[in-house]
């Protein structure tokens, strides 16, 4: 068999450079040090496949300030009742245990990226030789007039940070009296997890079908239209949901007065609801704003597709979320799952002195539940395109359901539980 | 300290400038141990396996109690025939007839030797 490696003749264009030189050599007496802030989708997969791919020739350190992983994809289950949060929380036990990774509890609060050293909350300073920021989103609660007092007090929530608010916003759902309005804003493109919204949409209005009749649920959406799964989401609507979903597109939230749970838009009169789940616009992770790394519009991270490196500071990778992705790539927690395998790739190529795959491929899945059982999916493949530097989805690959089935609920259970023992088991 | 990382085989890479190298060649070997010097061709082809793992389990090693069709059951020849069905469309499925189409057919071919059963 003669078949042709992906490895091709643009490998050798790539080259090594001094810096990476160095680092080779500093590997030879002791070993290469990358830390890995953030122990997400992202994170904790970067830290994993540093350490296998690597042969176990780089120490990485794993910096995070939550005791366990508690996933995003399906916390939508939990708000909507049909799931409890032990379902979506996995330990992180297994990261130190089975691959040699130094877990570390704690928040990064700096980086000096001249001296190559990150700072802790607890003033621990350590130095890396490659650093990794994978710390997802933010919320710009400032964007909204009033959000960020109201979302410190509980009166609104994101919950779109799986974890405490997740538990906060089922509870404000069960609290709520039947006849109740539970309201639901979406932001403007780009945010985490783009079907997310509609999903939670679909969860809430089951909960209410089954326990408060008399309620509603309104979805009020900065964007244009359904940014996702827009046909299977409405279809599900109609065809489930009949009366209960009040939507509502072009309606971007301005204010929010927490004493009268009212919401305030640009154009479109006031709304009161009993439950206010306001998601705010989101950017990257404070950390890359704060080390002057997200460079498009103060809001993403520019980075350069083979390696995930930041374009604005040398030895520093970003991955996930936070950055400025490449056209059609969603923000979602499988995708930064696979930034992360390029990234470590190339990192672990980096550090040993050879070229960089110039080919990587990249998958996104994602699974949306229109009930406690039924799913639709929508998949793409993202290929390395040489010519314009960046992944582009490969034409008349990916694609939707046909209709929410059952079969792939199954599948999406498979997919969580593998996915979450690739990323932290 | 010595890990098994699972059954990702690789071997040496002779020539890194080489313009065509033979895949067979690269899984004569056994998994690398640690602290081996790490071999590019380990590195390329785990890392594009790698992009199966996000459903099928670390190095196509689905966790006990998932319910997606297992692959590290299939030998590297079922594996390549199964992704061209799907990328040709005479296989039927849910989300594979879409991903497989995404994929170069060489690609699949070592998806298939690093992720098929030896």
């Amino acid at each position: 068999m003669n078949r042709r490696l992906f490895l091709g003749q643009s490998a050798a264009l790539i080259g090594t450079t001094a810096g990476m030189n160095k680092l080779a050599l500093a590997s030879k007496k002791t070993k290469a040090h990358v830390i890995v802030v953030g122990a997400g989708y992202g994170g904790a997969t970067a830290a994993k496949y540093l350490r296998m791919l690597s042969n176990e020739g780089i120490a990485v350190t794993l910096i995070e300030p939550n005791g366990e992983f508690i996933s995003c994809p399906l916390s939508n289950l939990v708000v909507g009742g049909s799931e409890q949060m032990a379902a979506i929380t996995t330990s992180y036990d297994g990261l130190p245990s089975k691959y040699g990774i130094k877990m570390v509890k704690g928040r990064v609060d700096k980086v000096d990226a001249s001296k190559k050293t990150v700072t802790t909350d607890d003033g621990t300073t350590l130095s890396y030789d490659k650093l990794v920021l994978a710390p997802g989103i933010d919320m710009n609660f400032d964007a909204i007039e009033g959000l960020t007092q109201a979302n410190r007090d509980g009166v609104t929530l994101q919950a779109w940070k799986a974890g405490p608010e997740t538990v906060a916003l089922r509870k404000q759902l069960v609290d709520m009296p039947d006849g109740g309005v539970f309201a639901l804003a979406i932001p403007l493109a780009p945010y985490r997890c783009p079907p997310g919204p509609y999903e939670r949409t679909c969860q809430i209005a089951n909960y209410l079908k089954e326990n408060k009749p008399k309620s509603k649920i309104i979805v009020v959406d900065a964007n244009p239209d359904v940014s996702s799964k827009g046909k299977l989401f409405k279809q599900a609507w109609a065809d489930l949901y009949d009366g209960f979903i009040d939507y509502r597109p072009a309606h971007r939230v301005t204010a929010v007065d927490a004493k009268t749970k009212t919401i305030k838009f640009e154009f479109e009169e006031d709304l009161k609801a009993d439950v206010l789940n306001i998601l705010p616009p989101m950017r990257a992770g404070n950390i890359v704003r704060d080390t002057g790394l997200a460079n498009m519009n103060d809001r993403w991270a520019e980075v350069t597709f083979l390696d995930f490196a930041s374009t604005q500071a040398k030895d520093i990778h970003i991955l996930g979320d936070s950055i400025q992705t490449a056209p059609n790539m969603p923000k979602s927690g499988h995708m930064a799952n696979q930034h992360a395998k390029v990234a470590a790739a190339a990192i672990v190529a980096e550090i040993n002195d050879f070229p960089v795959n110039p080919q990587p491929v990249v998958t996104n899945t994602c699974y949306s539940f229109v009930n406690g059982s039924d799913v639709v999916h929508v998949a793409s493949v993202h290929q390395y395109v040489p010519d314009r530097a960046t992944f582009i989805p490969v034409k008349g690959a990916g694609g939707l359901s046909p209709a929410p089935n059952k079969l792939e609920g199954v599948y999406a259970w498979g997919w969580a539980k593998n996915i979450w023992a690739d990323a932290v088991a | 300290m010595k890990r098994d990382f699972g059954s990702v085989r690789s071997g040496p890479l002779k020539r890194l400038s080489a313009t065509v190298v033979l895949v067979a060649a690269g899984f004569a070997t056994p998994a690398m141990a640690s602290g081996d010097k790490v071999d590019p061709q380990f590195v390329y082809n785990s890392s594009l396996a790698a992009t199966c793992a996000s459903c099928h389990g670390t190095n196509g090693v689905s966790v006990a109690d998932a319910r997606v069709p297992w692959i590290n059951t299939l030998t590297p020849q079922e594996i390549a025939k199964a992704m061209l069905e799907y990328k040709n469309g005479t296989r039927t499925g849910t989300i594979m007839p879409q991903l497989a189409k995404g994929y170069t057919v060489e690609q699949i071919e070592i998806i298939a030797q690093v992720l098929g059963k030896k």
